[in-house]
């Protein structure tokens, strides 16, 4: 049996026994036995991931476990490359749980349910039937609904959150459902192979229908623009290792089904598609980082850079689709590469900074930056992780994201040459896009860990933080680690990424990266080449040379230690912490920018002395800054459907007998007819 | 990496090292100039930097060692930059590391620093000038990027290499509109991010005008040297940029001596030539206010969009 | 199983299936309509049997047993337990059901229904014409028809329950004449179904009676707002 086969099937076997052993196991044990589990579970996902990106595949057809359809696995390079970073963060996460869970309590349900949930986001990549497929990703809602609502005791936001994660995750899957029934009912059969044998018989029209459907699906569970509205609400409320588990590698699923179900079961196909998706991801992008730069929620900022980055690979995804329906397989090859690069980059970066931010939710007790700051000197290891996270995530070098946007841009830029004009209006609109959302992603950042953790803290809850337990730093460690290792060798991964790319359906050669792909990431047939490695070494020997030269200045010699300083205050007396820059007020300028996309609200409230008009007693501002989408476009929806409730009860006066008359003479009517027309 | 790219290097370095500060002479003698005063001399600057680099080191209260590392970074950040772009010779010293867009996020690297160190220091003017400078940079980016989109079109690649040996080969290319209208796109964006007028004013310590000022008022001594330092060594880079991309003849092909002298002679008059056209400017030009500059940048933008749609839409020009 | 015996048998069964479901809708009172349940359920069971021995199929005689244990021994014992608990709880025992159509026109209705259902079910028969068991399949439906028009017309909690079971009766006995095997999963789902459902309105009933002190349902119409 081949490794990867080995390897998901003891993620399951774990998975299982720990769920059972943590429903019958003392409470001291539980976030210990939890955690472990679920690390062991994403080791096991890990190597069976690694060993798929290797080139060993398997097909398992399982026909007696379900009735009617059976379920079938199969695991290929591209399914490997989803497998292998969901089970890198849960191994981060896992470990990270230890610590997190232990000092923060959560429910027996809830940490029974997480090696589940890992073992389900292993399992979606690996099916090769529409059943299967199905059955994993209900199982993947069910066990993270279940995950996210742990603390509904403590807040009642969570279980708001968990109602709008249960409506639209399920409306996802209706229209998944749609969308693969329709496939399935022309294909006679619903495993993955009789799907794409089937798929060059159709009309394009349905071909399209099914497309769309399928996007909305997976869009929606990827965070794209407009079917977004969950991903900042349920974010924050769940625990943080939950969170980093959903951003890191639950969102990823969106996008591999939009690979599988687009390039490999429906072979390509019109360019509309694909300008669609470019269209969608580059509005993801620009208005995800929008809404972060404006957030004062560290997590909810954090969930709208997921939207942001889910935007960019969705413009990857996009791309590679045009360029392969333009038959230029070289640069569909590269855009698709970048993509899944950047799969893999953003759950590094994202793992660490969820896990950072559970840290400073953790030792403070509060997720607002206007409340946070000064955590460098009591957090300081929690400081590095952020700041390498914060680093890493807006694509500047030697940051993570930096190799995959500059591959992605590499095929953005070479798409010019003999392209339609639909193509060369979208590229440059594109490429400007991903140029806005790097510099908001710099600004983001900056804000956050600049005021969440540096200078002065602004409240007592700030000031009293002490830093986290070894397990909670051990998980952060792992991911900052994988960080590193991505961000100074991405070129390891770049022949598995080209395996993947291969296995994603369309013919054609398989890109042969540089032989010193290690060093140098070198573009083959195109010119182009960049080395991360090079570049952070020329600034660490420039950055150390210069420091030694300072060191060894005669002035500086003679003076010895740096002397303190007083801060510039205006002459009025020692600066206070609320002297300081907020996060609000740093997004300030940003906001008003973008007034027209970001319509913040304010309200004044003035409440007067009653006995005199024309004194002021109180003033109350409020300012916020709501996600208009959600405004604009979702409101007036549930409006529409609880205008339709109200207006249909007068079909519902309240007897059971009406209501069982009703499906009785339905069903006696149709029998009837059915009868007399055949 | 070949000979001609490390000799390059070699004098690139050195020369921006010790060039920068007299770039910065020059161009404020300029203004002097043209507004009735005598001026300091050229070699101010490089006074200045003397007697700065001769004072204590100072760690004022409550800062961390991020206010302490961004000097260092933004030097090495400008450093590296001004060794790897072929300014003198053709070839680059290193050339995995000659890809504009890394170019460009490097110079952005420096500056996220800066403002990182700003905020550091848990004052109202750090935070504020941190605050306006990340929100230039986040407007700078589509201008810059799709600009590189429209240079990379002739030549291929986004490796500067590649781009000016492109521009040496064809001369005529660069009166094309898609060159002309980068050309200007990228001036602005010169001036964006090297802070002048219009977008900030460098030698201004308002609350209600500084930028950049903002960020380094804590700065002092040898710190503040390296900072001003980096500060003339970008705009040196960012003038070489704009001459080895749109007007590189001159630069050195092969290792001769003979042609590495004229090589940098060229560099270093291209240069104080920009920067002298850029003084005098601003001696007509005020400084615009904060809520405009992106007005400004959305014109440059504009101006970017129409290279990239010209070098594909009109015949010949890519 | 010589050929005859075997129709012969299937149909006596099947007969006794449509009987037994007349029967439920004639009694007025619980205790009979229970017991005429109980007889039902060993007619499927039987139905079931016949159906293994003829085929000579192993997993079908599984399922009659397990029919035989749930619908001839286990709902029944619930469903008497259930009105045990109400006559002890209420105030003026229950024992008849009051249905909203008299009986009269309940009978002919089935009758309509019966026939009804033969004509529904001609082209499931059509497909195996030479099989004993296709031309059975009317009776079935009739009894799944019967159970429908049952519970639709039935005041009480409990006599809708019973109704409800005799549908998924008639539902499991036109499953076994139609399908050639039946897995084995299949079944044990159905089954789990039936007996959640019976449970559950177990617990409702006992709540009905709770806040209204009988289990009529036109009560219910109180809580519409």
């Amino acid at each position: 049996m081949s490794t990867s086969a080995l390897g998901l099937g003891l993620a399951g076997t774990i998975a299982l026994l720990t769920t059972l052993a943590v429903l019958v196991i003392p409470f001291r044990l539980r976030p210990t036995i939890s955690g472990a589990g679920t690390a062991l579970v994403g080791t096991a996902g890990l190597a069976a991931g690694a060993a798929a990106l290797a080139g060993q595949s398997f097909t398992l057809p399982l026909p007696s476990l379900l009735p009617l359809s059976g379920l079938s696995f199969a695991v290929d390079p591209l399914s490997g490359v989803f497998i292998a970073v969901t089970g890198a963060v849960a191994v981060a996460a896992g470990i990270y749980a230890i610590g997190y869970t232990s000092h923060s309590g959560t429910s027996r349900a809830a940490a029974a349910v997480l090696p589940l949930f890992v073992a389900s986001l292993l399992a979606v990549p690996a099916a090769a039937s529409v059943a299967t497929l199905l059955a994993c990703w209900e199982l993947m809602a069910l066990t993270s609904l279940l995950l996210v609502l742990t603390e509904h005791k403590q807040r009642p936001e969570v279980a708001e959150a968990g109602l709008w994660y249960a409506v639209m995750t399920h409306l996802g899957l209706v229209c998944l459902l749609g969308g693969l029934m329709i496939f399935t009912a022309h294909a006679g059969g619903d495993s993955f192979a009789a799907l794409a044998a089937a798929a060059p018989e159709l009309s394009p029209a349905l071909k399209g229908a099914v497309f769309v459907l399928a996007l909305a699906g997976f869009g929606s569970k990827a965070g794209m623009v407009p079917l977004h509205a969950w991903l900042p609400r349920a974010h924050p409320e769940a625990p943080s290792h939950v969170s980093a588990l959903m951003s890191a590698a639950m969102v990823n699923l969106g996008i591999y089904g939009i690979i599988r179900v687009g390039f490999g079961l429906l072979g390509g196909g019109s360019t509309w598609w694909w300008l669609l998706v470019i269209g969608l991801g580059a509005a993801s992008a620009v208005y995800g980082i929008l809404q972060a730069a404006m957030s004062t929620d560290l997590k909810r900022l954090l969930g709208y850079s997921t939207t942001e980055n889910m935007g960019l690979i969705l413009v990857g995804v996009g791309a590679a689709g045009l360029f392969a329906s333009a038959h230029h397989p070289e640069l569909a090859e590269l855009a698709l590469a970048a993509a899944l690069l950047h799969v893999a980059n953003h759950a590094g970066f994202k793992t660490l900074l969820f896990l950072a931010a559970g840290s400073v939710l953790h030792a403070t007790g509060t997720r607002d930056l206007d409340s946070l700051g000064g955590l460098r000197s009591a957090m300081p290891a929690t400081t590095l992780a952020f700041g390498w996270g914060g680093l890493a995530a807006s694509a500047l070098p030697p940051g993570t994201a930096f190799v995959s946007e500059w591959l992605l841009v590499q095929a953005l830029i070479h798409g010019l040459h003999g392209a339609t004009t639909a193509t060369a209006v979208t590229l440059p609109l594109a490429v400007s896009a991903v140029a806005l959302t790097a510099g908001l992603a710099v600004a983001t950042f900056v804000k956050a860990f600049g005021t969440g953790f540096l200078a002065k803290p602004r409240t007592a809850d700030a000031a009293a933080a002490r830093e986290s337990p070894a397990t909670m730093l051990a998980g952060m460690g792992l991911a900052g680690a994988a960080c590193a290792a991505l961000a100074l060798v991405p070129g390891a991964l770049l022949p598995a990424i080209g395996r993947a790319v291969a296995a994603a359906g369309w013919p054609g050669p398989v890109i042969r990266y540089g032989t010193n792909g290690l060093v140098t990431i070198r573009l083959a047939g195109l010119a182009g080449e960049v080395s991360p490695l090079l570049l952070t070494l020329g600034l660490v020997i420039v950055m150390v040379a210069t420091a030694a030269w300072l060191r060894a200045l005669p002035a500086r010699r003679a003076q010895g230690a740096r002397r303190r300083a007083r801060l510039w205050d205006c002459g009025g007396g020692p600066l206070t912490a609320r002297m300081e820059y907020t996060a609000t007020s740093f997004a300030e300028p940003l906001q008003r920018v973008f007034d027209d996309v970001v319509a913040p609200e304010t309200r004044l409230d003035v409440t007067h002395l009653d006995e005199a008009r024309y004194l002021v007693a109180a003033i109350e501002y409020r300012a916020q800054v709501p996600d208009r989408i959600e405004r604009r476009l979702y409101q007036p929806i549930l409006s529409a459907v609880a205008a339709w409730g109200s207006a249909a009860r007068w079909l519902a006066p309240g007897s059971v007998h009406r209501y069982l008359g009703y499906g009785f003479y339905t069903v006696t009517a149709v029998l009837i007819i059915l009868t007399v027309t055949r | 990496m070949n000979a001609l790219g490390i000799t390059g290097g070699v004098i690139q370095a050195v020369v921006i090292t010790g060039g920068a500060p007299l770039l910065t002479g020059v161009m404020r003698q300029v203004r002097a100039k043209l507004e009735g005063r005598k001026g300091p001399g050229v070699g101010q600057p490089w006074r200045d930097l003397r007697k700065q680099f001769r004072k204590e080191a100072v760690a004022p209260e409550g800062t961390s060692e991020i206010f302490r590392v961004a000097p260092l970074a933004l030097v090495a950040t400008t450093v590296v930059t001004a060794v790897v772009v072929p300014f003198v010779t053709s070839a680059s010293a290193v050339e995995p590391m000659a890809d504009l867009f890394a170019v460009v996020a490097l110079l952005a690297m420096g500056t996220a620093t800066l403002a990182l160190a700003a905020i550091d220091t848990g004052t109202a003017f750090g935070g504020m000038g941190a605050s306006r400078e990340v929100t230039i940079l986040a407007l700078v980016e589509p201008t810059l990027l799709v600009s590189i989109f429209a240079l990379s079109v002739p030549a291929g690649s986004t490796n500067l290499a590649a781009i000016v040996a492109a521009t040496l080969n064809d001369p005529g290319r660069v009166l094309s509109p898609a060159s002309m209208l980068a050309a200007i796109a990228l001036t602005v964006v010169t001036v964006a991010e090297t802070g002048r007028i219009p977008v900030d004013n460098p030698a201004t310590h308002l609350e209600l005008t500084m930028v950049h000022e903002a960020m380094i008022l804590e700065y002092a001594g040898p710190d503040l040297a390296l900072i001003e330092l980096a500060s003339s060594m970008r705009l040196c880079v960012f003038l070489g940029l704009l001459a080895s991309l749109f007007a590189p003849w001159g630069i050195a092909a092969s290792p001769t001596p003979l042609a590495l002298a004229i090589g940098t002679a060229a560099f270093a008059a291209k240069v104080v030539a920009g920067g002298a056209v850029l003084a005098a400017a601003e001696v007509f030009m005020a400084k615009i206010r904060l809520f405009r500059v992106p007005e400004l940048l959305a014109g440059s933008f504009l101006l970017a969009v129409a290279a990239v749609a010209s070098s594909y839409f009109l015949a010949g020009a890519s | 199983m010589t050929n005859t015996a075997y129709v012969e048998l299937l149909n006596l069964a099947c007969g006794a299936l449509l009987a037994t479901a007349v029967l439920i809708l004639w009694r007025r009172q619980f205790a009979a309509i229970i017991r005429w349940f109980g007889v039902q359920g060993l007619a499927l069971a039987s139905l079931a049997a016949i159906l293994a021995v003829h085929g000579h199929d192993a997993r079908l005689g599984a399922i009659a047993a397990g029919v035989f244990a749930l619908r001839a021994v286990a709902l029944p014992w619930l469903l008497r337990r259930a009105l045990a608990r109400a006559e002890a709880a209420a105030v003026q025992p229950q024992r008849e059901t009051r249905p909203l159509v008299n009986v009269t026109a309940s009978l002919l209705a089935a009758a309509v229904l019966t026939l009804l259902a033969y004509a529904v079910s001609q082209p499931l028969t059509a497909l195996t014409p030479a099989s004993p068991a296709a031309h059975a399949i009317p009776l079935g439906m009739a009894v799944v028809l019967i159970g429908f028009f049952s519970l639709v017309t039935r005041r009480r909690a409990l006599a809708q329950v019973t109704s409800f079971l005799l549908m998924d009766n008639g539902i499991t006995a036109v499953g076994l004449l139609t399908v050639a095997s039946t897995s084995l999963l299949v079944e044990l789902g159905v089954s789990l179904d039936v007996l959640l459902a019976v449970l559950v309105l177990q617990v409702l009933t006992g709540r009905l009676r709770e806040t209204f002190g009988s289990t009529d349902l036109d009560e219910l119409r109180e809580l519409r707002d």
